[in-house]
């Protein structure tokens, strides 16, 4: 176990105001789940990753404000470890939600003490109208999409006719994108495209609100966060598209639909998740993926992202999800980690830990999660979700740990036998082929 | 997202997450009845592995050590408690399948025997209770045969002495001993037993310490711990952990939160699913009715409204602390369908003046009326509704807490409801 | 004097450690005098721990009694100067709701000015933008220097201030059983020490009786007939919430139900006032309850419905004055009995009063003994300071929670987690409070510390901390879980009468792990 540096580079003194956090939650939690209900039994902190850090945990949160400490929950930078993955209300008898006055603690602090990281993902999200948190405008969006598109064309004679649609007004599906690959890796789009095109799905990205990221949510500032949704649910309505597909990005899905609904804005339009529809279309068999590609039987397990699955769409994606990787793995080669499901832990990559800075803390944090891979013994975790991804993926090196992390993407265009040359960066020598 | 019903049509449903509502699931997996199980899961986690028939009699001061013939006793002197309204054999199987279907799992239990077993406490005191888990099991042995054995804590645990369970046993065990160590990787600040007890499913873990433990574990042959022994698989956690240190081990169950209660939670909420059953185990049902042709549960997640049309509903809600009855200053509340509650002529007869007092408190006898099918009566003594069930600690005439009969009367009557449930639907 | 003699010597010995008691042993220390002080059981364990730690402005009396009023005045700006860590300058209000008598609402800021005290008149406006929570049925309000103060502390500190000028003692669980006279004096004190199960006698020159409710017992004892009390009981409410932050009084003759005081983190409602004659067995009743709620309600409605953690009742001793239909009326000055006409030179007996003019009470009592003793010094407790010492500080809310935010330890194991309580607490308390030398108990721990004071009412942390206990070997043996059975008996009488709602779950889990798992209720041994 690490030595932790407390985040000193944050928050020391007070210089924020204070919340008064007693009448906080009386505001915001419903009765009968409040503070007030708390039995101090400490099934929240036993169940909480980010225990320990900041010498803070879910029951002290509750304990202080209600004790009136409101000076000290104001400041304490542990707002920035606690991912808000609800965990512990999961577990709580009497469903306490922590995490909502964590996030009302994020949007106190002034703009200039937040974890710089986040803002200015925040900042670079509100900077164009591709509402990308690594500041990609639409143009540059659009040209990459090109270039890779021209690319695979190219090279890859079964994909000689790939469609990328952008702005394709009354396409079934508006599709968003994580930042990331047009970024940094911008292969790692292309098995998306090769899946929509076996399946023959009427699909679009946009140029306009085709980012799903949402660090302003992370910073706890609402104008900010409405400002983006809405910007992206304008984006969806305009083309037109029936449903707003997200991909394999957790808190894209969450802040989108939590969002919607906070913010009452007008949407014309269904919130899916990629996971259930790769669960459909192989049910339907139109993505005929099998297992017969790990005959060595290379095991793997799945991550359950908070985002998607305890804080929005429950067990019923979880099961999906479960369907789909043991179709493409083998039932025989899944393990489950534990516990998981919405009971899972968050890996700690999600609430903007990667970006905060708090690099000792966030890998303390994902502690818990390095062990519950290490005891499934799997050679991979499938992750559909991209922080998820990146925290799992840096603990493991921290920690000693020998297994990769992959997209379901990945997996299934492995499967089919579509997978580029190039777009197996995250394979590791077995498969990579 | 939507503001659409998803409807789930069921033959059974069972409102309640707790060990009565877990066991109806079970007996109605095996009976092959289709099951919808909903309710807030939470006081589950705080069971403590241990499962108690029955554990102490009325005003009696000691403890009982022969459950089946205390139940005798009990059906001369309290008729109506619940647990003399099912009979011994049925009591007996109902153990017997309910331990079973966990040891499938991978939660080995003691059979129900003819005799309680002489179980430990975090604090040093004996309780006797039918079955024990595996895990658990060493400890029992090597008290009744007074073997070396040290109880091993750690630092940073709160609220588990080795010293107080060594210094309130040493009457009876004189070769109890207690040392302390650190658990691997938690050298610094507050350890929990979740933590450790997760810890211990991954291989590299456990072998560091089985060495810390064989360091200090001198010449006793058992070794007993605070409840850590894996999450999800504690059988294999125990035979791992005696392979590498050559001793015994058991654990004993700790304070809240503790293990063993979050170990089957977490076992019904996976295994049951697998099972067939639609678990919906985070919400409360909102409301509760009935019609010519079935019974509609109302609920909601956080995806939108849920509807749940049953044939037959077990209610197992519990008591005050899962909201299956509430305690208003006025009275007692049964807050689903509002049944009458049997309970004391007012607030001032709740509790006795002494907390500790042996005969109990009159506010844990209070509860709803159930007749020989055990469906709810009620006011005017007619069955609430034909397709209604009740079972577990939120019936009238037991006293669960100081009867230390819980796991019993959830357990029985669970089966009883179950088995009336599946005469009535195998009627229509 | 070494301790575990079966005698000991002093020059004064004090019985009662309620805040008078301790006051008087030290403005005695203050003027040389030594003084053993002792009590059957531990520190404020009478009205003095059962109140509403409310630091009178004096409002309360300025029509029943003007005398009382201004020595409650002068006193409350005393201590404000000479104890500040024991207050907190609240402020205070008083209200009038409809339907209380609107000419007593009128004369009040005259008579409270003729009492030499503050009152400012607030509009209804002003004193609901003051406290949101009063009901807007007020129709006048007047602001008091009213402010809280902790007894518990406060008795701590004089204690133990009165140790380090000249080493005077305090010893708990020491029973006063009877007198040793001879020639019109007392000789000694043969009494019971409870702790240790031993006698116990005490030799002294002057014998000062400050037992508060007890003080015509022990009077009686030295053949003293000329004390009469009639004792009141009281019952108190505590919520869960601070509800107002000031302290609030129902402006009207004095009643039932009629003052919410803060403390802490928490609001105080009482009181009520029943008569009775058994000064041990009181609790609270559902009646007692149920009228304090309907009584505070009617000034501030979210009385209703507020969480009740506790509600405790202690008994009140008043001077019987002739021919009073009302014991709110008896006199809650105080008296001091020579006992001149009883035949006996060396007892006196301090009796009634209230929290707020304890130095007062102890400066006449020390002015009488110090008198008998040939003692010239005067009383200096209304010039010297109350020194602080954070081992006695541990009673106050707001401690352990500013050590949280400077020490913030991972390794200080917190262990009451309602009131943020660590070990190191325990262990500086064990170092330096008063009376727990001999006594590291669980008990002993909960008098000197917020420990079991939170929404749990100890049934978590009682555990936790008799595990720890026992790991510093201060219990080696089943003693521990016996405190520890007596401990939940003895939370439980406060929590009886409030348990409905959220404390009925809270109660349930508690019995469930404290009787179905750890059986407490069936240990082996003596009760």
């Amino acid at each position: 176990m690490p030595e932790i540096r407390t985040g000193n580079e944050l928050m020391t003194e007070s210089a924020v105001a204070s919340i008064n956090f007693r009448e906080a939650a009386l505001k915001l939690l419903p009765e009968g789940a409040n503070f007030e209900a708390c039995l101090t039994c400490g099934l929240c902190s036993s169940g909480c990753p980010a225990s320990g850090l900041e010498n803070m945990d879910p029951r002290k949160f509750i304990r202080m404000a209600l004790l009136g400490m409101d000076e000290e929950l104001s400041s304490t930078p542990w707002i920035w470890c606690c991912t808000l993955c609800k965990r512990c209300q999961y577990v709580c008898p009497m469903n306490i939600d922590v995490s909502q006055l964590v996030y009302l603690a994020r949007g106190n602090w002034p703009e200039d003490k937040k974890p710089s990281g986040i803002v200015r993902s925040c900042q670079l999200t509100r900077s164009s109208d591709s509402t990308s948190a690594m500041g990609m405008p639409p143009a540059d969006f659009v040209s990459v999409v090109e270039e890779v598109l021209q690319e695979v064309r190219a090279t890859q004679l079964a994909f000689r006719q790939l469609q990328a649609p952008i702005d394709k007004k009354g396409a079934h599906f508006f599709v968003n994108q994580n930042s990331r690959e047009p970024m940094n890796e911008p292969e790692e789009m292309v098995p998306l495209w090769k899946i929509f095109d076996v399946v023959g799905a009427d699909w679009t990205y946009a140029s306009k609100g085709w980012a799903a990221e949402n660090f302003c949510m992370f910073s706890g500032n609402e104008e900010a966060w409405r400002e983006v949704i809405r910007k992206r649910v304008d984006a969806v309505n305009e083309l037109g598209c029936e449903v707003w597909l997200n991909t394999e990005c957790g808190h894209s899905y969450y802040s989108m639909w939590h969002g919607i609904e906070r913010f009452g804005l007008q949407a014309n339009f269904r919130l899916e998740s990629i996971v259930t529809y790769y669960a459909q279309w192989i049910r339907e068999g139109k993505l005929p993926v099998n297992s017969r590609w790990n005959a060595n039987g290379i095991k793997f397990t799945v991550q359950d992202p908070c985002m998607i699955v305890r804080k929005a769409y429950g067990d019923a994606i979880a099961e999906d999800m479960r369907f789909v990787v043991r179709t493409l793995v083998g039932e025989e080669n899944f393990v489950d980690m534990q516990p998981n499901r919405s009971a899972n832990y968050c890996c700690g990559g999600g609430g903007g830990f990667l970006q905060a800075g708090m690099t000792d803390h966030r890998r303390a944090y994902g502690k818990r999660k390095f062990d519950q891979i290490a005891a499934t013994g799997a050679a991979y975790v499938l992750a559909p979700c991209h922080n998820c991804h990146s925290q799992m993926h840096d603990i493991g090196h921290f920690y000693g740990g020998h297994y990769g992390v992959v997209h379901l993407w990945t997996l299934i265009c492995l499967s089919l036998g579509i997978l580029g040359k190039n777009e197996r960066i995250y394979l590791g020598p077995e498969l990579r082929g | 997202m939507s503001a659409e019903p998803r409807h789930f049509t069921t033959q059974l449903a069972v409102i309640g997450s707790g060990i009565a509502g877990f066991a109806a699931s079970i007996f109605a997996i095996n009976r092959k009845i289709l099951t919808a199980q909903v309710g807030n899961t939470g006081a589950v986690a705080y069971t403590t592995g241990y499962l108690d028939l029955i554990g102490k009699l009325g005003g009696a001061a000691g403890l009982v050590t022969d459950p089946w013939q205390a139940l005798e006793s009990l059906r001369e002197t309290e008729p109506k408690h619940p647990l003399c309204r099912v009979a011994a054999g049925d009591i007996q199987q109902a153990f017997a399948e309910f331990t079973d279907f966990l040891g499938a799992c991978g939660l080995a239990y003691s059979a129900p025997g003819r005799s309680n077993i002489t179980a430990l406490t975090p604090v040093g005191t004996l309780k006797q209770t039918l079955c024990v888990p595996a895990t658990m099991a060493a400890g029992p042995r090597a008290l009744a045969a007074n073997a070396p054995c040290v109880i091993v804590d750690f630092r940073g645990l709160k609220g588990f002495s080795g010293a107080e369970v060594v210094a309130n046993l040493r009457a009876r065990w004189p070769h109890l001993t207690t040392q302390r160590i650190v658990f691997p990787g938690m050298e610094r600040g507050e350890v929990y037993p979740e933590v450790m007890a997760r810890a211990l499913e991954v291989p590299a873990t456990r072998e560091k310490l089985a060495e810390a433990l064989s360091g200090v574990a001198g010449s006793a042959r058992v070794i007993g711990l605070p409840a850590i022994l894996g999450m999800h698989r504690p059988d294999h956690v125990l035979a791992e952990l005696e392979r590498l240190t050559g001793r015994e081990i058991f654990e004993i169950p700790t304070m809240p939160p503790s293990v063993p209660g979050i170990r089957l939670r977490e076992l019904f909420q996976q295994v049951l699913p697998q099972q067939g059953v639609t678990l919906i185990p985070q919400q409360r049902v909102a409301s509760l009715s009935f019609d010519g042709d079935s019974a509609t549960l109302a609920l909601s997640d956080s995806y939108g409204p849920i509807r749940i049309h049953a044939q037959a509903v077990i209610l197992a809600t519990g008591r005050f602390l899962s909201g299956g009855l509430e305690a208003h200053p006025a009275g007692i509340r049964e807050h689903l369908l509002d049944l009458p509650v049997t309970q004391p002529a007012g607030r001032a007869d709740w509790y006795r003046e002494r907390y500790t007092d042996p005969r109990g408190h009159a506010i844990h006898r209070a509860g709803i009326e159930v007749d020989d099918s055990f469906r709810p009566l009620t006011r005017e003594g007619h069955r609430h509704h034909e397709r209604l069930f009740a079972a577990g600690v939120i019936l009238a005439h037991q006293d669960w807490i100081r009867g230390r009969s819980g796991a019993g009367i959830a357990i029985a009557t669970a089966f009883k409801a179950v088995t009336e449930a599946e005469r009535f639907l195998s009627g229509r | 004097m070494s301790s575990g003699a079966t005698t000991l010597e002093t020059e004064v010995l004090i019985i009662g450690g309620g805040v008078t008691g301790t006051g008087i042993m030290r403005d005695l220390a203050l003027r040389g005098i030594h003084s053993l002080l002792i009590d059957k059981r531990d520190l404020c364990a009478g009205a003095s721990g059962g109140n509403h730690g409310l630091l009178h402005s004096g409002g309360r009396y300025v029509s029943t009694d003007p005398a009382a009023a201004m020595e409650c005045r002068q006193e409350n700006a005393l201590l404000k100067r000479l104890a500040p860590q024991c207050i907190e300058t609240a402020g205070g209000l008083f209200v009038a709701v409809e339907g209380d008598d609107p000419a007593f609402a009128e004369k009040f800021p005259a008579l409270c000015r003729n009492a030499g005290i503050d009152c400012e008149e607030l509009s209804p406006g002003e004193a609901r933008r003051l406290e949101p929570v009063l009901s807007d049925k007020l129709f006048k309000a007047c602001r008091v220097p009213d402010a809280t103060i902790d007894p518990f502390h406060l008795a701590l500190l004089n204690v133990d201030h009165a140790r380090l000028i000249n080493g005077s003692v305090y010893r708990p669980h020491t029973e006063v059983l009877r007198f040793e006279m001879a020639d019109g004096e007392i000789r000694a004190a043969i009494c019971h020490d409870h702790l240790h199960n031993r006698p116990l006698t005490i030799r002294a020159r002057q014998f000062v009786n400050a037992g508060g409710a007890w003080a015509m017992n022990v009077a009686r004892l030295a053949a003293c007939a000329d004390v009469h009390l009639l004792y009141a009981k009281g019952t108190i409410l505590v919520s869960s919430d601070r509800l107002a932050h000031h302290v609030v009084n129902r402006l009207r003759p004095p009643g039932d139900g009629d003052i919410l005081v803060p403390g802490g983190t928490v609001s105080l409602l009482g009181t009520t006032s029943t008569r009775v004659d058994d000064l041990e067995n009181v609790s609270p009743v559902a009646e007692e309850i149920d009228r304090n709620i309907r009584e505070g309600a009617a000034m501030i409605p979210a009385l209703a419905g507020a969480r009740y953690i506790r509600a405790f009742s202690r008994v009140r001793p008043l001077l019987q004055a002739a021919g009073n239909a009302s014991d709110r009326a008896a006199s809650r000055g105080f008296a001091l009995l020579d006992h001149a006409t009883q035949g006996i030179g060396n007892f006196c007996t301090i009796t009634g009063g209230k929290l707020t003019t304890f130095r007062l009470m102890a400066e006449k009592t020390a002015d009488l003994v110090a008198g008998r003793l040939g003692n010239g010094e005067a009383c200096t407790t209304a010039t010297v300071p109350l020194p602080d010492d954070e081992a006695c500080s541990w009673t106050e809310p707001g401690t352990a929670l500013k050590h949280w935010h400077r020490d913030s330890d991972p390794d200080d194991m917190i262990l009451c987690e309602c009131e943020m309580l660590p070990q190191s607490a325990i262990e500086q308390v064990f170092a330096g409070s008063p009376g727990i030398e001999q006594e590291r108990t669980l008990q002993a721990v909960a008098l000197r510390t917020r420990a079991g004071k939170g929404p749990c009412q100890g049934s978590f942390c009682g555990i936790r901390i008799t595990s720890w206990l026992y790991d510093q070997g201060c219990y080696r043996d089943a003693t521990g879980l016996a405190h520890l059975r007596d401990f939940f008996d003895e939370r439980f009488k406060g929590q009886r009468s409030v348990i409905w709602g959220q404390q009925a779950a809270q109660m349930e889990l508690a019995e469930a792990l404290h009787c179905g798992l750890l059986g407490l209720d069936t240990l082996e041994g003596d009760r």
